[in-house]
């Protein structure tokens, strides 16, 4: 099991303190100083709870915190070999990218690597792999980058400090999940002041920290060696990447997906020559990470659109590791690596065939040969030619012709195999086109030197299996050359050999026969697996139509099914050939198998189907849909049934009915020994035979399987049920196994957990450890609770599902499970835009994602957003904004909402400065939870921060529900007593009609409501002079009597539309220095066109004119005024012009009189002028101290000042003093 | 991208499994030659009331039918569930054939599902609502499914051919379901049942209890059958009588059979004075009869019985993408037909391996990593 190779990996030597010796001094020393510190600690108990509710205060916090920091255990569901960690290298430009890749593939593989082109694949440990990917300039590929980081590399220049990059690419990450990152600091030797080396580096750590988090790893490279970083500190670094631990993200956990290292186009010739810029067929390579990736599903390829996968293949690792025999270290010869579009790695696995490829140094040629290919150019090279050219210019090739002179030994469905051969000639004929006639010669001498290791291989040709277990395929071609043109195509059938000369590197690639000699390869081939296949085939015909089908399925474009099947064997054991031993048991493998697939076959049919309903789903699916029906094997029970309805119409149409019970074939359960029979079923009756049946687990029934009698033809030997017996013998036995079976599940999980504790730390070999270790651990989660509970549920069924997928065999798994983690597939996409192989760049690695449930289909999204702090704008709604969500990028136009206290949405027009918003876009369903991020500008030479906004999914919708205010106006047209008619609100009768019984207001504050369009006669005079009735008139009540002059609003909300519109990035479809152009902002759009912003006059803001409101004298009716008393009435005494007598009259004053008042006024005099001037004296007073206060002041503040400085300059005296203490 | 690609299926066999497949993986559907050959063709009355009920329950789904009704297409919408909601059910068909996939969208809506349906709700050809009760939802809860949110509550019983039965349900929603490792069937420790009468006297009901348990007692003391005796609006339109049995077993398991006697549908008005001639099936026969077929269902053993097959495959299917493993007895046609709907819309196969020693299979899965994508998150 690939786990317990994980777990019992390196074991390291204890760390064993000193006991003697200086630094066991100084430590005792250390640790006595601190208990003495702690006796002579003035007040113990100052820092003791003094309160109760404090204490239980500070200890909930303290428990709370700690359950923060819990995070919900996730199950990884990847068994077996990890693919490799994803070490993105990230960086601004000209930061030292590709030195510090090259540097670590150097210290990894000891090769110098001349470029970094495309992800590049090395084997760093016994149980690691690392992949180095560059991260391109650009904000897409940064995006991309960001998907597929295990681990991200932070190249920061430590001379210049952070660059925008940084914050960008360390912003991307944590919306897409926050893998691993490690900064790395470079350009260090560009200070020349140590100390202010020191504190930039202190500097920038500590931002980088704020960053992420404090303690953040940041490595510092100090400078250049011989133009390379120096080897210790790459060293270092390497260390640190190779004990990094690297946990599941939610998002990659539940999507497959995978890093294309390797891209061919495969293309059918004709095609290319017919029409250069027709859709291609594209292979594309990688290993699968995340999680299993079943043959139907869709996949996403990043900047080309989605894609439904035409081939799935797996193929055998080009990167193994290396084995995990018991060694110190690695081998020099076990230090792969593997990056083929940097044109590294030795072999190129394909499905049919294996690419070697050769250095040009490592090639050497003696000058004489040169000499000689020049001289023999001519003729050598007119024999190549020829033969290309005829295989070229031959009207139907001998392959062509013999697949039309089918022999077939088995009933096949002629369309499957048909298909299949069409895909075959398609892929093979591919790289004929490329072929290069010129370099020839070069080739030509290659081959005659290697000549003898060819000759071997040569012979055995046929044997294909074994050559491809080998891996290297090498093949005689010199031979192939000197014979004539009909042994060559005689030949032909079997073994193809093509020459691609491909960027100056040279490609032999050997193609074999297609197909077509089924019967022949399996008469020659007397110990192949594919025959054992056969002779068991022979025994049921049912079974090897299906086999066959499947493995025609399986590879569609692969040549023999017997080679598909070597191909599986060889992934499963690496020897299973010659080891006898071995072989029988595969066969006995084997057989069981058949009888397991007995019932599936039963129930599924044909394999067949299934991935053909993926690839073409509305072309293919009816028709095998039928044919399924045709083909099927119905149970006893259903043929019967439908042999009755026998039409093929009544069967697709049988009744949907779950119920199935047939009243007329009971037994009669009266009877004693039918009721007897099932008393066992009863816990009236035997308890351990019913415990027996019930209990008969997998390990037993997977020997049950094993059951069905065979006969290995070959040895004659008869394999027969021993276990039927033992069944019944040994039923507690059973018993007991079962809860063996359980207990190991359970230790087993508590052993992964165990390690997942301490990783490492410990070497799980000794099984009695790990027992303890158990145990301990066990008794300690029944402490902790929930979380420890959680964790082993996990655990638990992890193991479960380990040991359950172990039960089957290898294709049966493939089926249920589909492609596992870690494997390296091969993907066939069809009819990609040429564009995609035009314009690819191997710097720009392509991401390749497989698309969850559900997440094909195109609906509303309404996420959570906030627009970045450091983006300087806000955001307008409806203005097209590049979102990345999942594996997808596309453009789309937004409509930001807010959620009100009675939950209804409403637009805002712009996203609020510093809060988040709910923002609604249309585009492919992403599932809730997953992160957004926005862009808006992808172009490279924009200064400021890319990044717009971050967002994450709350729920998708079909249909958006954002409103808006709207205000309906309306004036009055007629008023009644406390009725009205409004004009000018509605326009339509109709209208009216929506809105009846709707609230509405008059400016002055008078509520009311909509009744009813009003009636023709009321307020339509035009009507009855002949013109035409003016609709949209209503009839309103309001709780006063309005007046004419009012206006009357009505306040509703309207739904806002969500455009929709999604513009899928196609940034791969492109040359890549070109910035992608899609729908633009309206601001852009007037800029480009110079048009000034259009003004609304009446949203203008203008002073408001309100004139003085004049109203009307108040008149009161004579009949109400005759009531009035009399002081109430209204006297309306006419204005006199000449003043009444009172006023005109003069006062003529007694003597005495004239006296008192002269005096008084005296007195008065006075009196004004004595307040006068104490008053004025108060003032003059008030000023003096309001001068001499601020007076005061000044001195106070300067003395302040003085002060101040005093005690500073004190202060920093005393600081350097101790400072120089310190230093001292 | 835009253009919506259909997937295309032929036939109305299967329809309620292929919609909610459909629903739940959100595929578009495009059926054709529904019951084309028939005389009359198209759309049967209670295919068209479960079109309706899953535009009821989702959101902005689209379906086209064609003039004949022999062509469909079925464009699937998020499943939103939600409360108040009345479903008409029909005559055709009792309201087991509407309930079996209304759960699992259920399980996967956005809101707790409230829905009260009406029609008939017990028929010799469906699950009765009381066996939902009694094992269904059970079954449930062995994924993961909390038992309290489920509820099933029985207004009024009504038999075919008039119905006039009630029933609501409740069906809380989950994020996802877990995987289950459920092949120890037990033994049997008890035996409970129900049997019911409606607008006919009671003794049927007790003539039945009486017949089932004269089966039972041979094996097993704890039998336990009541009787749900109906009259007036509890008792709906027609005149039956029924009777629904589980067997549960040590270890958890329920094993249900049930059937109901009633005058069949189709006959009309005029048919109403035939009705006295046409002899039902006398209640002791019935008792006897459904006593035996559960004894059956118990002799075949699995964790289910065969009705239960079909949904119990399709919760496997639906769980995430753990290995679950169950043990049936024969697996019935219906439980064939699943399993191969599964295959076609999910992508996922069973292992399927028989287990001779007892005549059960066993069937395992990789789950097919189903969540509940449509539930808000806050």
């Amino acid at each position: 099991m690939a786990m317990d190779i994980g777990a019992d990996g390196q074991s390291h030597k204890a760390h064993r303190s000193r006991h003697s010796g200086s630094s066991a001094k100084k430590k005792t020393k250390a640790r006595n100083k601190e208990q003495n510190s702690d006796q002579k600690q003035q007040n113990p108990k100052a820092f003791a709870f003094r309160s109760n509710a404090k204490a239980k205060r500070l200890q909930s916090r303290a428990i709370e915190k700690e359950q923060r920091r819990l995070h919900l255990p996730v199950i990884d569901r990847s068994y077996g070999e990890l693919p490799p960690f994803v070490v993105v290298v990230q960086g601004p430009p000209q930061v030292g990218k590709s030195l510090l890749i090259k540097s670590l593939v150097k210290h990894y593989t000891k090769h110098n690597l001349p470029e970094v082109r495309g992800p590049i694949t090395i084997v760093s440990g016994k149980q690691r792999r690392l992949q180095f990917v560059e991260c391109p300039n650009d904000i897409n590929g940064m995006i991309d980058a960001a998907k597929f980081a295990d681990l991200a590399l932070l190249l920061i220049d430590g001379s210049y400090g952070f660059e925008m990059e940084t914050f960008e690419f360390l912003n991307i990450l944590q919306v897409h999940g926050f893998p691993k990152v490690m900064g790395v600091l470079t350009h260090l030797d560009k200070f020349k002041d140590v100390k202010k080396l020191k504190k930039t580096k202190q500097r920038l750590k500590h931002r980088f920290w704020t960053e992420i988090y404090d303690g953040a790893k940041l490595f510092y490279l100090s400078g250049l060696i011989h133009g390379k970083y120096p080897k210790r500190e790459v060293h270092n670094l390497a260390r640190f990447i190779s004990v990094m631990k690297f946990p599941p993200l939610s998002w990659r956990t539940s999507h497959p997906y995978i890093l294309v290292d390797r891209l061919e186009d495969v293309t059918p010739p004709e095609r290319l020559q017919m029409n250069s810029k027709c859709d291609r067929n594209v292979a594309l390579y990688g290993y699968l990470r995340g999680c299993n990736l079943k043959k139907g599903t869709k996949v996403h390829i990043a900047g080309v659109g989605d894609f439904s996968l035409a081939g799935v293949t797996g193929l055998s690792d080009p990167c193994p590791l290396p084995s995990a025999a018991k060694k110190k270290g690695l081998r020099d010869k076990e230090k792969l690596f593997y990056a083929p579009m940097s044109g590294l790695g030795d072999l190129l696995y394909d499905k049919d065939a294996v690419y070697i490829n050769i250095n040009d140094h490592f090639v050497q040629y003696s000058k004489v040969d040169e000499m000689e290919g020049t001289t023999n150019k001519g003729n050598k090279q007119d024999v190549g030619e020829a033969l290309v050219k005829s295989l070229q210019t031959i009207k139907n090739p001998i392959d062509e012709k013999l697949e039309k002179s089918k022999i077939s030994f088995f009933s096949q469905n002629p369309n499957s195999s048909l298909e299949a051969e069409d895909h075959n000639r398609g892929s093979d004929e591919a790289p004929k086109l490329i072929r290069d006639i010129e370099p020839l010669k070069q080739y030509q001498s290659n081959g005659e030197e290697d000549e003898s290791d060819f000759d071997l291989d040569g012979s055995e040709s046929s044997d294909q299996d074994e050559s491809v277990s080998e891996g290297a395929m090498l093949k005689n071609e010199g031979r192939n050359f000197q014979e004539g043109n009909a042994d060559v195509s005689e030949r032909l059938g079997r073994v193809k050999e093509q020459v691609e000369f491909h960027n100056g590197r040279k490609r032999r690639k050997a193609i074999f026969g297609d197909g077509v000699d089924h019967s022949n390869l399996k008469s020659t081939d007397e110990e192949n697996e594919g025959d054992e296949d056969d002779d068991d085939d022979d025994d049921d015909d049912d079974n090897d139509e299906g086999e066959d089908d499947r493995s025609n399925e399986d590879n569609e474009s692969c040549s023999g099914s017997e080679f598909s099947d070597g191909d599986e064997e060889d992934l499963k054991s690496q020897d299973a050939m010659g080891n006898i031993s071995k072989w029988r048991a595969s066969l006995v493998e084997r057989a069981s198998k058949k009888q397991n697939t007995n019932l599936m076959q039963l129930v599924y049919g044909k394999s067949a189907s299934i991935s053909n309903t993926s690839a073409n789903e509305v072309k293919d699916n009816g028709e095998n849909e039928e044919s399924d029906e045709d083909e099927f094997f119905k149970p006893k029970g259903q043929r019967a049934k439908n042999s009755i309805e026998g039409l093929n119409g009544g069967n697709i149409n049988t009744e949907d009915c779950s119920k199935c019970t047939k009243f007329s074939e009971l037994k009669n359960w009266k009877e004693e020994e039918v009721y007897e029979s099932i008393r066992d079923r009863f816990v009236t009756g035997d308890w351990s035979k019913g415990a027996l049946r019930n209990q008969m687990s997998e390990a037993k029934t997977e020997e049950d399987d094993m059951d069905g009698d065979f006969e290995d033809l070959e040895t004659g030997e008869k394999y027969e049920s021993h276990q039927k017996d033992d069944s019944s013998n040994g039923g507690i036995q059973k018993e007991d196994d079962d809860a063996i079976e359980e207990r190991r599940l359970k230790k087993l999980a508590l052993r992964a957990k165990f390690d997942s504790h301490y990783d490492g730390s410990e070497s799980p070999e000794e099984e009695t450890d790990i027992q303890n270790g158990g145990k301990f651990h066990r008794s300690q989660a029944n402490d902790s609770g929930y979380y420890d509970k959680l964790k082993e549920e996990i655990e638990l069924q992890k193991q479960i599902n380990i040991a359950e997928l172990e039960d089957l065999d290898e294709t049966t798994r493939l089926e249920i499970e589909g492609l596992r983690t870690g494997m390296y597939l091969r993907l066939e996409v069809q009819d990609v835009p040429f564009e995609m192989i035009e314009y690819f760049d191997p710097c720009h690695p392509i991401l390749v994602g497989g698309i969850g449930l559900g997440e094909e289909n195109i609906g509303y999204m309404q996420t959570r957003l906030k627009r970045h702090r450091w983006h300087k704008k806000v955001l307008k709604t409806r203005d097209p904004i590049i979102v990345s969500i999942g594996w997808r990028r596309y453009q789309t136009t937004p409509v930001y909402a807010i959620e009100d206290q009675n939950g209804r949405h409403r637009m805002l027009k712009y996203t609020p400065e510093h809060m988040h918003c709910l923002a609604m876009f249309w585009g492919p369903l992403a599932p809730p939870k997953t992160g957004v991020l926005a862009v808006q500008n992808l172009s490279n030479n924009q200064a400021a921060f890319r990044i717009i906004a971050t967002a994450y999914v709350l729920e998708f919708n079909h249909a958006a529900r954002i409103v808006k205010k709207i205000k309906l106006v309306g004036y009055p047209c007629k008023i009644f007593k406390k009725t009205a008619l409004i004009k000018d609100m509605f326009t339509s009768d109709l209208e009216v009609a929506r809105f009846e019984g709707a609230a509405i207001r008059t400016v002055s504050g008078i509520r009311g409501q909509v009744k009813k369009a009003a009636k023709e006669e009321i307020g339509n005079q035009p009507k009855k002079k002949g013109g035409h009735a003016r609709e949209g008139i209503a009839r309103c009540t309001f709780e006063d009597r309005i007046l004419m002059s009012d206006i009357v609003f009505l306040r509703a909300w309207t739904q806002v539309e969500v455009p929709q519109f999604y513009n899928p990035l196609t940034t791969s479809l492109q040359p890549r220095q070109k910035t992608w152009q899609g729908m633009k902002t309206v601001t852009e759009l007037r800029r480009e066109h110079n048009l000034p912003i259009p003004v609304n006059k009446d949203s203008l803001y203008k002073p408001i004119e309100r004139k003085p409101r004049k109203f009307n004298p108040l008149v009161i009716p004579k009949a109400l005024q005759a009531d009035l008393p009399f002081e109430s009435k209204p006297k309306s005494i006419p204005h006199q012009k000449r003043p009444l007598l009172e006023d005109r009259r003069a006062v003529v004053m007694e003597p005495h009189e004239r006296k008192v008042h002269a005096l008084v006024q005296h007195l008065q005099l006075i009196r004004n002028d004595k307040m006068k001037k104490r008053k004025h004296k108060e003032e003059q007073k008030w000023k003096e101290v309001e001068a001499q206060r601020a007076r005061d002041e000044q001195v106070l503040r300067k003395r302040r000042r003085e002060e101040r400085q005093e005690r500073y300059r004190e202060q920093d005296k005393l600081k350097k003093k101790i400072r120089r203490h310190v230093e001292a | 991208m835009g253009k919506i690609t259909y997937k295309r299926l032929k036939g109305s066999q299967n329809m309620r499994q292929r919609l909610l497949l459909a629903t739940l993986k959100s595929t578009p559907v495009l059926i054709e030659d529904i019951h084309a050959g028939d005389t009359l063709p198209g759309l049967r009355p209670h295919e068209i009331s479960l079109l309706r009920l899953f535009e009821k329950l989702t959101d902005d789904c689209l379906i086209e039918i064609n003039e004949t009704g022999t062509k469909l297409k079925y464009k699937p919408g998020i499943i939103v569930g939600g409360s108040h909601l009345v479903h008409d059910c029909g005559f055709s068909r009792a309201i087991g054939y509407f309930l079996e996939p209304l759960i699992l969208l259920g399980l996967f809506a956005r809101k707790t599902l409230v829905i009260i349906l009406k029609g008939i709700t017990n028929d010799s050809k469906d699950p009765s609502v009381d066996t939902f009760r009694s094992t269904t939802f059970p079954l449930l809860r062995h994924f993961g499914v909390p038992s309290e949110g489920l509820k099933l509550e029985i207004k009024s019983r009504g038999v075919s051919p008039h119905g006039g039965g009630e029933v609501h349900l409740t069906i809380p929603t989950v994020q996802h379901l877990t995987a289950t490792m459920w092949t120890d069937e037990g033994m049997v420790k008890r035996i409970r049942g129900e049997a019911f009468t409606t607008r006919v006297s009671i003794q049927l009901g007790n003539e039945m209890i009486y017949a089932a348990r004269g089966i039972f007692n041979r094996l097993l003391p704890d039998v336990y059958i009541a009787s749900d005796y109906r009259k007036r609006l509890e008792a709906g339109n027609s005149p039956g009588y029924g009777i629904s049995l589980v067997a549960e077993t040590t270890s958890g398991c329920c094993i249900s059979a049930d059937t109901t006697v009633s005058y069949p549908r189709g006959d009309e008005e005029e048919d109403i004075e035939d009705e006295g001639k046409k002899e039902l099936i006398p209640a002791a026969d019935v008792g006897e009869k459904l006593a035996s077929v559960l004894l059956e269902e118990i002799e075949k053993g699995g964790v289910v019985d065969s009705t239960h097959q079909g949904l119990l495959f399709l919760l496997c299917a639906l769980c995430p993408k753990d290995v679950s493993k169950v043990r049936v007895g024969k697996l019935s046609p219906y439980g064939i037909e699943t399993l191969r709907e599964i295959r076609d819309f999910l992508d996922v196969q069973f292992v399927i391996k028989p287990d001779p020693s007892t005549g059960t299979v066993i069937l395992k899965c990789w789950g097919s990593g189903m969540k509940n994508l449509s539930r808000k998150t806050t």
